[in-house]
């Protein structure tokens, strides 16, 4: 076959391949234009400069000035240096502030179910308070409330005999931690409360009419078709949450810079200062990647909950 | 039949040891709940109404002996236009997501196109991102774009989380609508675009009235983008100024009262925005197995 026939074929099935493409794009035109501006904008603003960013991490990159390849080096920098290891640890022990959100969010949306007309309305816009302000305010008005010196909480845990003494936290690692955990468990719950409240909302009195006829009591009752009534809810609300709280950057920031030393820099915190104060791009976005693979379990579990909710409707 | 009783525990019978045990835990629990949240609340305003030598007394009480105001003048005058950037930069974050999050959330809920289900998911994943990820590529690309330091930059830069996240809480609320809502349109001479204009859209008003407030308070309260793609002359918003009251290094003692009065004048309008938006936000985060 001469070369003129071979280009003709390939012309023919590209100009076949590009109709098909037309008529698609024709018949569902209506769909394509008004999904492509998100797609469009997340995959410009999101997808490419993530992508970018894992082949940042392959350099020694700093913010000004020319980047340098160094292949996996800047892993191998990660494993053998302390504070990531550290960090790593902060993280956990931070993320299991995802426990007191879901404990704090479930005991709280059943409780406000439970009440009626100004008393539940006066309720759960109390219990938003602290979730709606910014994570930086609510970081600042914990550091003056646990002031060693002049905090009105410290005072009162120190008279109500809690501590025997205040406790100067910013310099103690163990207690900074604690600390920035602790307020962060304050702050982040009520996500949890509004996706439960919501969802109980949702469940029908009839299976409890039927319990109570049966003789079922209030734990029963609880045990038996609320909480299996909201499974669903609460692990979309769990992975969320561990996949937030792990990222977690502003209000320990705000609190603490990551301090005393690395003790209480959380993986997003150790990549914040490795990108602004060492300026080490790369390095900092290659701890970016060891905590985007520590969320994988959370963005699993969430797709299952969310592949079995819209299940019905067929893609 | 009696759908929700108003106090729990209370049925009309005589009230059985259980019972009352139930009653006094469920108020115990929620009354530990308000104190939780209150007491510390209570005393930041508390803080902010006192002077520097009231801040620092010895002993702890909650009303303030000399009462000031002057920390929430002071406050407002510093923060005066840091506080027009965060709306600034919230109301442009919100026009945005609506315009994009509002159509994209109603094909993907209710119609199908080749492509459909890869493309929704390209969007899905980036609400389970940690966007603390994208503070190194973005902050570099800005630069080399001339979005840095500029408002579009910050508006674009908040859309990698409101856009995915408008988009999970309207989808759901469009698959719950009723199936042939647009069929019926449609008999009535509509197309395809003017059935999602004038009958899909006023029906998703609650929704697209939660989604409004949501994005409109994460522009207002996020802190990671705004200080990493502005800096001092640029549209700084009020979380970066506060942060930098804290942190800015400057060594002088911080005026306490001022720094509360000023975090409140922050904290407040995204409290009260909430509050009126509560009965939108709320439904809006149903999760309920179909």
């Amino acid at each position: 076959m001469s070369l003129l026939a071979t280009y003709q074929t390939y012309k023919n099935r590209l100009t076949d391949r590009y109709d098909v493409l037309g008529t698609v794009f024709v018949e569902y035109r209506f769909e394509y234009l008004l999904a492509l501006p998100s797609v469009l904008l997340i995959s410009l603003l999101l997808w490419v400069p993530f992508f970018r960013g894992i082949w940042m991490s392959l350099f020694s990159w700093p913010l000004l000035g020319e980047p340098e390849w160094v292949g996996l080096g800047n892993f191998q920098f990660l494993f053998s240096w302390d504070p990531f290891w550290t960090s790593v640890k902060v993280t956990i022990i931070y993320g299991l502030n995802t426990v007191i959100h879901l404990v704090l969010g479930i005991t709280a949306a059943l409780i406000a179910y439970r009440l009626s007309g100004f008393a539940k309305k006066a309720a759960s816009g109390t219990f938003l308070i602290a979730y709606a302000m910014p994570p930086v305010v609510t970081g600042t008005l914990w550091l003056y409330l646990l002031d060693p010196t002049f905090g009105p909480i410290q005072q009162l845990f120190v008279d109500l005999g809690v501590f025997s003494s205040p406790v100067y936290w910013s310099t103690d690692g163990t207690a900074a931690l604690a600390v920035v955990t602790l307020v962060g468990g304050w702050t982040f719950w009520p996500f949890v409360f509004l996706i439960v409240l919501a969802s109980r909302e949702g469940i029908s009195d009839t299976q409890y009419e039927m319990a109570k006829m049966y003789g079922a009591s209030r734990l029963q009752q609880t045990l038996k078709i609320t909480l299996p009534q909201l499974k669903s809810a609460i692990l979309v609300a769990a992975s969320l949450r561990i996949i937030w709280n792990l990222a977690k950057v502003s209000q320990p920031f705000q609190m603490t810079q990551g301090g005393p030393g690395y003790e209480s820099s959380v993986l997003g915190l150790l990549l914040y200062r490795d990108a602004f104060f060492a300026g080490q791009m790369g390095r900092a976005y290659s701890v970016g990647i060891v905590l985007l693979l520590i969320s994988l379990a959370a963005v699993l579990m969430f797709l299952r909950e969310f592949e079995r909710q819209s299940g019905e409707v067929e893609f | 039949m009696s759908v929700r009783t108003a106090l729990p525990g209370s049925q009309g019978r005589q009230l059985s040891v259980w019972d009352v045990l139930y009653k006094v835990m469920f108020y115990t629990v929620l009354a530990s709940f308000l104190l939780m949240i209150l007491v510390p609340i209570l005393f930041t305003i508390s803080a902010s109404f006192r002077t520097l030598s009231e801040i620092f007394a010895a002993e702890l009480y909650l009303i303030p002996k000399e009462p000031t105001i002057e920390p929430w003048v002071e406050g407002f005058e510093d923060l005066r236009p840091f506080l027009v950037n965060s709306l600034m930069i919230a109301t442009g974050t919100v026009t945005i997501s609506l315009l994009v999050a509002v159509p994209g959330a109603y094909v993907f809920a209710r119609t199908t196109f080749p492509g459909r289900k890869p493309l929704f998911y390209l969007i899905i994943l980036s609400l389970l991102f940690p966007h603390v990820l994208l503070v190194i590529p973005i902050s570099d690309l800005w630069y080399d774009l001339g979005l840095y330091n500029t408002l579009p930059g910050v508006w674009l830069g908040h859309q990698t989380f409101v856009i995915p996240f408008s988009i999970w809480i309207m989808r759901d609320f469009f698959q719950k609508m009723p199936t042939n809502l647009e069929e019926a349109a449609q008999m009535y001479g509509c197309t395809k675009w003017s059935a999602f204009v004038r009958v899909v859209l006023p029906v998703a008003k609650p929704a697209i009235i939660a989604v409004l407030f949501l994005g409109f308070l994460n522009g207002w309260n996020d802190f990671l983008f705004a200080n990493m793609i502005t800096d001092n002359r640029g549209p700084r918003p009020a979380v970066v100024a506060l942060y930098n009251v804290i942190n800015g290094g400057s060594g002088e003692t911080t005026d306490w009262q001022l720094l509360m009065s000023e975090s409140l004048i922050i904290g407040l309008p995204p409290v009260v925005v909430y509050l009126f938006a509560r009965r939108y936000i709320s439904e809006a985060f149903a999760v309920n197995a179909s």
